[in-house]
């Protein structure tokens, strides 16, 4: 029997899904090994293969190995070399700052020194012409400097360089020359777009965290092969598309924040699957909780991201707290409200939840590991909706009274009021943070979260979920099979994709036709290239574009996708029309001219079958009959505790009222009083609710 | 459910209404001052006119909005009715300089006001004599542009034709001010929709009183921060370089923060009278760049709204540049609010050494160059320079970062290049800017332009080229801020801080910004610190060797620590002692 697994690697576990060809489904989830995530990997699919002996042909992975090296500052001795008078661009930034009235205000620390940011002699003008040729000499002293200072990887950004590449791959041929051993970005090729500042930080985050990348790429696929494993190692990006371990390790700028990628790319296939137009996911772990938004079937994505930047309460305005990362991404709103987060009353007597979290270590008060200050897993611990004989099937014992204790002593003592509706307003407080999360994902971009149906998951996400849709005037709710490791499912049914840009900035009533036509076409080139040599055969890839444009005299610009076959000028400037209704309500009179920014590409690999099995059958777990859980209006009631068979057949339409828990062996499923629940075909447990209130 | 939760439940609702209201702003607006510099803000009154609740936004309009709907309801207070729009720009009835409008719409529960929805808006033009209504030169109100006291721009959900009119014969885009003003009234469609969920919500009578406890928190908090610290008084003068009308005569700005119990008094009161200049305050900015020092010294931030304006009392007597008088002008009091933010700081930092940095880089400098390219197209390329922090008492001044006072960003320059007949030939840290210090002040930046074009008008509103950025707790100041034209050129001429010219084709025009102040005794310095300074070359060998006391030679510099210890101790045992407050470099 073969197998395809997918490797999923957290903060706290790495999650390891396997999936036969008739599909059949084995999880496993281990405590992550930072020092070496490898060790982790490989005890994983050992245990996997014990239990489903098979021959392995994909492996997928995702992996914070990028997202950590910049995190903790562990990157590559690190270069940049730069047009002489702009070697201060990568720590200028665009000057912004994420907090106000803040004194302790402390910037990232530029990820190239300034005495290893080193200047070339040249100039571009911004049509490509040469204003001032490049000078050999300034070259041969920059790598005369690179030498010296032992330099292991270097970044090149030179200006204007998106519009004529070559004093970039001069200098890159000679630094490669003179220093086979030193790694090379080059800007050029990462993001050939005009913006100095987002174009140099891309390269030079790509440079900085490459050799770590590589070095973990190369011993990861060589444990692989001591396992007996031929089958390729591949890894998801950012972007939500899969791509070739040679790709990653040259290019890991475009692997950088794939972690959560990979649960919205599940959700996307089981919306097409499922036939859903909206789904917002909601990803919801031990220390933050994650919204995306999926449209017909597809991810939607943001053009950049801040790596490190932390959680920004949702907000997309404050920027300027992380390394800013230019390359396309899935979109996704972050708030820091986990099982993890801890409850307190502040200063003035307002009770808050995180971002502060207890983490896994010393965690909860519930795991006895030292933990002191209550948190939302001990919230819904006392309240019983969690189950005290233990999580991850028993493996983890919880201790009830401790957390009960906690939570009298700094909540509900303070604000006067019973434990029970102490831990409750938390978890209601917890969930209005996580509203903010989808609202970023819905409303701020025109949409209302009412037209879309909730898919939630990670540990946490299930037992909020009903709460959370009825606030929001959410109808359904689709907890996935798996949902503790849905992430790591998601990466088995991902694709490979390859995204590419290029700035082209003009006119759109006085463009070349011919000109769009040629950037189009190099594009495709691109990336027909790449997937051949990923091995996709001419009938197995998939192409498509994207403009992105703006009325002349904005400042920002929106991204409009493109038909396939022969593109206008007329035609791009008409599909900017309507894309900005769509988004911002409006658009200006047809004579306002519209300005072409850059056209960008995506090339995917279609598989050869059905990435997505049939149906999921739900697994077995031992639960107890019932357990006393309470409620705001019953107070504390006998509540059924079912596993998600105990929702009967598949398919089966019927469904079960509210109130009961579904426990699963890594995540618990709450279905409030007025919500039903079923299975669907694929073994989804859907859930209606009924409406508190409105978007 | 227990009240502190509710209230809290309530206080996370009707915030996310004021940051979906600065987001609708933010997503609708045409104008670059909008999206690049962020130059707007959005609230939620309550039916008094108080600030409940603010949306993410600049800090230099926090508390205005409460005075401006104050003007409002003054006019108006009988006279509300449902539909209606109000809009005023007047600095002399509630508004703070003509290109920033703001627009009300009162929001109805049960047929009473329950709030209102608040916005203000920079708009790129609102007439004058000059493109943008922004310049420093002007002397008087009556030349800044169109002057709109509070009115209704909606009456009962009808338009105001005539005040349409009005306002579209006298600004010069007018299609750009009536997009920004839709998206204004977007924002207040938002708030309405926000506003009207939370009444079926909760009903308008808890509604109001959960208002009011929002304002009871912020008002709990900022007392518990301010009785954490020590009661006294101090007081602090400095100094604005001129009003580009009497060239050359200094401004003075006196600030006296008076700190008892729960309680901040902030004083303007010895300030310079108003000036000819168009750097003259209104109240409320003052307030505004009072209350953003005053907040940026307390533990907490709390939410922005009226409980923290209750304990922190600002004084500034009318007729001074804190306070303008009819007909002052003040389209470029931006200058003002920069400089205020600093002096305030200079006064806490008296009281709470540990707690306030040195003087920062004065502000941003404004700088616009307009003309007309070879096709006789306009072009107008508007600019801010900014981002040397003043060191602070645990840490080094920030580098290219966006001042306290505005959160704005920088443009590209491939963009500028690519959008206007420029060329930018550096943008760069210039070595030996910051004050020295235990604690570094931020370091100069250095931004050059070439004219590609037979020529433009250049205009410049700068600061601290003849007051330098001052040094607190033994740190040195920061070096002055330059305007060059022709830099190492033999036509090579020092310009005015402020300054309107024109530039001809293949003239460069040079501005260094100032360093900022440094922080502590320069001599003990880590030596570390020193070194990596020297290294990455913000700091040259005899700038070591004079300001910190450090030997170092080669390249890269490499220090030579006994050489230096013996320099310091030497340095130590002969100098003057260090001033507290530091105007000049250590001898």
């Amino acid at each position: 029997m073969s197998l395809r697994i997918g490797i999923d690697i957290g903060g706290t576990f790495t999650d390891l899904v396997a999936i036969t060809e008739d599909g059949r489904v084995t999880t496993h989830k281990v405590a992550s090994s930072p020092h070496d995530y490898g060790e982790g990997i490989i005890e994983g699919i050992r245990s996997l293969l014990s239990r489903e002996p098979g021959s392995v042909t994909e492996v997928l992975h995702a992996t914070t190995v990028g997202s950590n090296t910049v995190l903790e500052a562990k990157g590559a001795r690190t270069a940049l070399i730069t047009t002489r008078g702009f070697r201060d661009i990568l720590e200028i930034r665009d000057l912004r700052m994420p907090v106000l009235y803040d004194q302790h205000w402390t910037k990232p620390v530029a990820l190239v020194e300034r005495r290893l940011r080193l200047e070339v002699t040249e100039k571009l003008r911004p049509d490509g012409s040469v204003s001032v040729p490049l000078d050999r000499a300034s070259v041969a002293a920059a790598i005369s400097r690179l030498r010296d200072e032992r330099v292991e990887s270097v970044a090149i950004c030179l200006l204007h360089s998106y519009a004529n590449p070559t004093h970039e791959r001069e200098v890159a041929d000679a630094v490669r020359t003179a220093l086979p051993d030193v790694a090379v970005s080059v800007s050029s090729e990462i993001l050939p777009e005009i913006k100095e500042y987002p174009r140099t930080s891309t390269t030079v985050i790509n440079a900085y965290v490459q050799p770590v990348v590589r070095a973990y790429i190369t011993a990861l696929d060589a444990r692989l092969r001591g396992l007996g494993i031929d089958a390729p190692l591949q890894l998801m990006q950012s972007n939500g598309g899969l791509a070739s371990a040679a790709f990653a390790a040259a290019a890991p700028a475009h692997i950088i924040e794939n972690g959560p990628a990979a649960g919205v790319v599940g959700g996307a296939a089981l919306a097409r699957r499922l036939n859903e137009p909206g789904i917002i996911t909601f990803d919801m772990g031990g220390t933050t909780a994650k919204a995306g938004l999926i449209e017909h079937g597809e991810v939607i994505r943001t053009e950049a991201i801040e790596v490190g930047g932390g959680v920004m309460a949702g907000s997309r305005l404050l920027v300027g707290a992380g390394y800013m990362l230019k390359l396309p991404a899935i979109d996704l709103a972050e708030v820091g409200a986990g099982g993890g987060s801890i409850c307190r009353l502040d200063e003035g007597g307002a009770p808050k939840v995180g971002p502060r979290s207890a983490g896994a270590d010393p965690g909860p008060v519930c795991y006895g590991r030292g933990g002191v200050s209550p948190t939302i897993t001990d919230c819904n611990l006392v309240l019983g909706y969690l189950d005290p004989g233990g999580l991850v099937g028993g493996a983890l014992r919880l201790d009830r009274d401790a957390a009960a204790a906690a939570i009298a002593r700094d909540l509900a003592r303070p604000l006067g009021c019973s434990v029970e509706e102490a831990a409750f307003g938390m978890l209601r407080l917890a969930s209005a943070t996580m509203m903010r999360a989808i609202r970023a994902v819905s409303v701020e971009r025109g949409r209302d979260p009412r037209n879309f149906a909730l898919l939630a998951f990670g540990g946490n996400g299930p037992l909020f979920a009903a709460g959370i849709a009825q606030e929001l005037g959410i109808e359904r709710v689709i907890v996935p099979p798996l949902p503790g490791v849905f992430s790591a499912f998601g990466l088995l049914v991902a694709d490979t994709e390859h995204h590419a840009s290029q700035s082209l900035r003009v006119r759109l009533d006085a463009a070349d036709p011919a000109r769009i036509a040629s950037v189009l076409a190099a594009l495709a080139d691109a990336g027909a290239e790449q997937l051949t040599r990923d091995g996709f055969s001419r009938d197995r890839r998939l192409f498509s574009r994207a403009a992105q444009a703006r009325y002349l005299g904005q400042s920002s610009e929106i991204v409009v996708p493109l038909p396939d076959g022969e593109v206008t000028p007329a035609m791009i400037a008409a599909l900017f029309g309507e894309q900005h209704e769509r988004i911002y309500g409006f658009r200006a009179p047809p004579e306002e001219p519209v300005e072409l920014i850059g056209l960008s590409g995506m090339a995917r690999g279609l598989p050869d079958c059905p990435r997505l099995p049939e149906r999921i059958p739900p697994l077995a777990a031992e639960v107890p009959p019932m357990r006393r859980a309470w409620f705001s209006g019953d107070g504390w009631i006998d509540t059924p505790v079912i596993d998600r068979a105990g929702l009967g057949p598949v398919g089966g339409s019927v469904g079960r009222h509210g109130p009961f828990i579904v426990q699963e062996y890594d995540a618990t499923c709450l279905v409030p009083r007025g919500a039903r629940a079923w299975l669907d075909p694929f073994g989804n447990i859907v859930m209606t609710v009924g409406s508190r209130g409105s978007g | 459910m227990p009240d502190p939760i509710t209230e809290e439940l309530f206080r996370n609702a009707i915030s996310a209404v004021g940051d979906e209201m600065v987001l609708t702003i933010f997503r609708t607006a045409y104008s670059g001052v909008l999206k690049n510099i962020m130059d707007f803000s959005a609230a939620v009154c309550d039916a008094e006119g108080r600030l409940v609740a603010q949306g993410l936004s600049l800090p230099g309009h926090l508390c205005s909005i409460p005075v401006a709907l104050g003007a409002v309801l003054k006019h108006f207070g009988d006279d509300i009715a449902e539909g209606d729009i109000f809009i005023n720009n007047d600095p002399y009835d509630g508004g703070m300089h003509l290109p920033d409008i703001f627009i009300f719409r009162p929001l109805f529960a049960d047929g009473a006001v329950i709030a209102y929805a608040a916005t203000i808006c920079h708009h790129t033009d609102v007439g004058g004599r000059v493109p943008g209504s922004n310049a420093s030169d002007s002397t008087e109100i009556y030349a800044e542009g169109l002057r709109i006291p509070p009115l209704k721009l909606y009456d009962a959900g009808k338009a105001n034709t005539t005040l349409f009119r009005m306002i579209e014969r006298n600004v010069r885009i007018p299609g750009r001010v009536f997009g920004d003003i839709r998206s204004q009234l977007a924002a207040c469609e938002i708030a309405a929709r926000g506003m009207a969920d939370l009444v079926a919500r909760y009903g308008d009578d808890e509604v109001r009183r959960l208002m009011v406890a929002m304002m009871d928190y912020s008002e709990r908090l900022t007392r518990h921060c301010l009785s954490e610290l020590p009661d006294g008084e101090a007081t602090f003068t400095d100094w604005i370089d001129d009003d580009q009308i009497d060239m050359g005569v200094p401004i003075k700005l006196v600030c006296t923060v008076r700190k008892r119990g729960d309680t901040m008094e902030v004083d303007w009161t010895g300030s310079a009278p108003q000036v000819k200049g168009a750097i003259n305050n209104t109240w409320s900015y003052t307030a505004a760049m009072s209350f953003t020092a005053v907040k940026s010294v307390l533990s907490i931030n709390m939410p922005n709204n009226d409980g923290v304006f209750r304990p922190i009392k600002v004084i500034a007597p009318p007729g001074t540049i804190t306070n303008g008088k009819l007909p002052a002008a003040c389209a470029a009091r931006g200058l003002t609010g920069f400089r205020g933010v600093d002096c305030a700081f200079g006064a806490l930092a008296q009281l709470y050494p540990d707690r306030v940095m040195a003087a920062s880089d004065g502000g941003n400098t404004g700088l616009t160059i307009g003309g007309y390219d070879k096709e006789l197209n306009p072009f107008i390329y508007v600019d801010f320079i900014s981002g040397a922090w003043g060191a602070r008492p645990w840490a080094d001044g920030l580098d290219g970062n966006t001042c306290m006072f505005a959160n704005m960003a920088s443009f590209s320059v491939e963009v500028i290049e690519a959008e206007n007949p420029l060329e930018v030939l550096d943008y760069e840290f210039v070595p030996d800017t910051g004050g020295a210090g235990k604690f570094r002040g931020g370091m100069s930046q250095r931004k050059t332009w070439r004219m590609l074009a037979d020529e433009g008008i250049l205009q410049v509103r700068a600061d601290r080229q003849t007051h330098r950025p001052y040094g607190l707790g033994g740190g040195g100041p920061g070096a002055y801020g330059r305007n060059i034209l022709d830099p190492g050129l033999p036509t090579e001429e020092k310009l005015h801080a402020k300054l309107t010219m024109t530039l001809r084709r293949g003239q460069v025009f040079r501005h260094d910004l100032p360093g900022a102040g440094g922080h502590g005794d320069a001599l003990s310095r880590d030596l570390t610190m020193v070194a990596k300074d020297l290294r990455d070359g913000l700091v040259t060998i005899d700038a070591a060797a004079r300001d910190y006391g450090v030997i170092a030679r080669g390249d890269p510099p490499e220090i030579d620590v006994p050489a230096s210890e013996a320099l310091r101790a030497g340095l130590h045992a002969t100098r003057k002692p260090l001033p507290a407050v530091a105007w000049e470099p250590a001898a």
